[in-house]
């Protein structure tokens, strides 16, 4: 646990003194301050948006990972590059260890950006449960976001295409919403779907429950496929 | 300490194996030296034993046990050099020594201001490793494989990048290491650090080992045991190195003139390495 801890750490002293990454960190305070401050008085002078705050809500929370989804991939990006990957590959730290350093914060981090916005979102009566498992399961995008762009790219440059071909695929999902019914289960591949489905039906007090199970299970299956591809990839 | 039996490797992508069933033993307390021009598999070998590269054939068996059926605590044995500078650029040398040292159980030997010290980088132990030299950077390299105190060493091209008088330094800690019973392999294309450093080397080229000695017994066997002589009046003349001091055709000749050069006939390391493999070293 001390050496989990340590690499945690590790990573924050190298996102503060990193400016881009440092930048990421504001993010969330912009989108709680749109969705506190800015999307009220929006919603009230123009009517016709109103029908659409859920959809507003599932952006914010994907928006949410999306902070430390870019932080965590670019922190591994360079490690990539200056090959420090490679003495992670010669000490005696397990490889779930050192994947469970990096993403214990991040995870946790997300986790409770989305548990407040919850909370303190204006429009909809959310119970404490049901925000606790939505949180959970939107908190994974970011070690399978980070892990996946790792396992494929070489470099930074590389790195920042693959990052904004993931940042549509991850919105994406967005399109079932404006969809006849029975298209919806077609987005049912990009793992973000089933969370925004999931916001969808909360926010309008339906049943969440088959929804969570089946993004938990898909998420999971998710990042133990690209942990593996990652670990087989990483430290060579 | 280590053995490897008809050891080969081949990548994914590559049809011919890069390493074609070598042999070699590294005795306790042993600076084994890899000697070969670039892709000739020294570092994959030392890949394998580091437990980077899986899927191998063959046996490598280290401190009794094969390498597969250690776990985790094989990191804690050895300590590995890379041959490029791996450090977080944005961390102090400090922090990044602080790090990695917090993953092993044993607590090292040296304080980490004494390691900075030894290779001549206290002034350098709080700056961020970004502002360091590339010789800076290999000297934390060299810290950092040793500060657990691990028993078996892997350096590959531990010289490479460094100005020749870090490079004499780091060459002497080698043999400090040595002398405290570490095992060590070395991998380089530098023939004089092998000649200086290593108690046997083998040359490997493509994937094949071709010889395996002592380098003074290399440069014996392939050498002549002669003295070269060159006189100012121009005359040059070789004389066997036996029963020299009672030479007379020898001792008459240094007195025709005054001697402008005497050397040996011995040959370097490198000599050797294009006579056995028939291959110039290219880096």
């Amino acid at each position: 646990m001390k050496k989990i801890l340590r690499l945690a750490l590790v990573d924050f002293k190298i996102i503060f003194r990193d400016n881009s990454l440092k930048g990421m960190l504001g993010l969330p305070i912009i989108l709680f301050v749109l969705i506190l401050w800015g999307l009220p008085p929006l919603v009230e002078k123009y009517e016709f948006l109103a029908p659409y705050l859920s959809l507003f809500l599932v952006i914010a929370v994907i928006e949410n990972t999306q902070a430390f989804s870019f932080i965590s991939t670019m922190v591994l990006i360079d490690e990539k590059e200056t090959d420090v990957a490679k003495v992670y590959g010669v000490v005696p730290l397990s490889k779930l260890e050192y994947i469970l350093s990096r993403f214990l914060i991040p995870y946790s981090f997300t986790f409770g950006l989305n548990f407040l916005l919850f909370i303190v979102q204006p429009f909809f009566e959310i119970s404490i449960g049901v925000n606790l498992c939505i949180s959970l399961l939107a908190a994974f995008v970011v070690p399978v976001y980070a892990l996946a762009i790792n396992s494929i790219v070489k470099n930074r440059m590389e790195g920042m295409i693959y990052i904004k071909a993931f940042n549509m695929i991850v919105l994406l999902p967005i399109v079932a919403f404006f969809v006849p019914e029975k298209f919806k289960p077609l987005f049912g591949f990009i793992p973000t779907h089933w969370i925004f489905q999931s916001i969808e039906n909360a926010t309008l007090g339906l049943p969440v429950g088959l929804l969570l199970s089946v993004g938990f299970l898909y998420f999971a299956v998710c990042l133990w496929a690209v942990a593996h591809l990652f670990i087989r990839k990483h430290f060579t | 300490m280590i053995k490897v039996e008809n050891l080969v490797f081949n990548y994914p992508k590559n049809d011919v194996p890069t390493l074609k069933g070598i042999n070699f033993d590294i005795e306790k307390g042993e600076v084994f030296g890899f000697l070969g021009p670039s892709g000739a598999g020294k570092s994959t070998a030392q890949k394998i034993l580091y437990k980077i590269y899986n899927k191998y054939e063959g046996i490598a068996i280290v401190d009794g046990k094969n390498l597969s059926d250690w776990d985790n605590t094989y990191f804690e044995k050895i300590g590995v050099g890379f041959e490029l500078p791996n450090h977080y650029l944005k961390l102090t040398g400090k922090e990044n020594m602080d790090l990695f040292a917090s993953f092993y159980s044993k607590k090292p030997v040296k304080s980490i201001a004494s390691l900075f010290e030894m290779v001549d980088l206290s002034d350098a132990i709080n700056k961020p490793v970004e502002a360091y030299s590339k010789g800076m950077k290999m000297r934390l390299n060299f810290i950092r494989a040793i500060q657990h105190d691990p028993d078996i060493l892997f350096f590959d091209e531990p010289t490479t990048g460094l100005d020749p008088v870090s490079a004499h330094k780091v060459k002497q800690h080698i043999l400090d290491l040595k002398a405290a019973g570490k095992t060590i392999f070395v991998t380089t294309h530098s023939m004089a650090t092998a000649d200086e450093i290593c108690d046997r080397v083998s040359f490997i080229v493509d994937g094949k080992l071709q010889v395996t000695d002592t380098p003074k017994n290399l440069k014996k066997l392939y050498g002549k045991e002669a003295l070269n002589v060159e006189l100012y009046n121009g005359e040059l003349r070789e004389f066997p190195l036996k029963n020299l001091g009672r030479n007379e055709d020898f001792l008459s000749f240094i007195q025709e003139d005054d001697v402008k050069r005497m050397h040996t006939e011995e040959a370097t390391l490198e000599e050797v390495f294009i006579q056995v493999t028939g291959k110039a070293l290219k880096v």
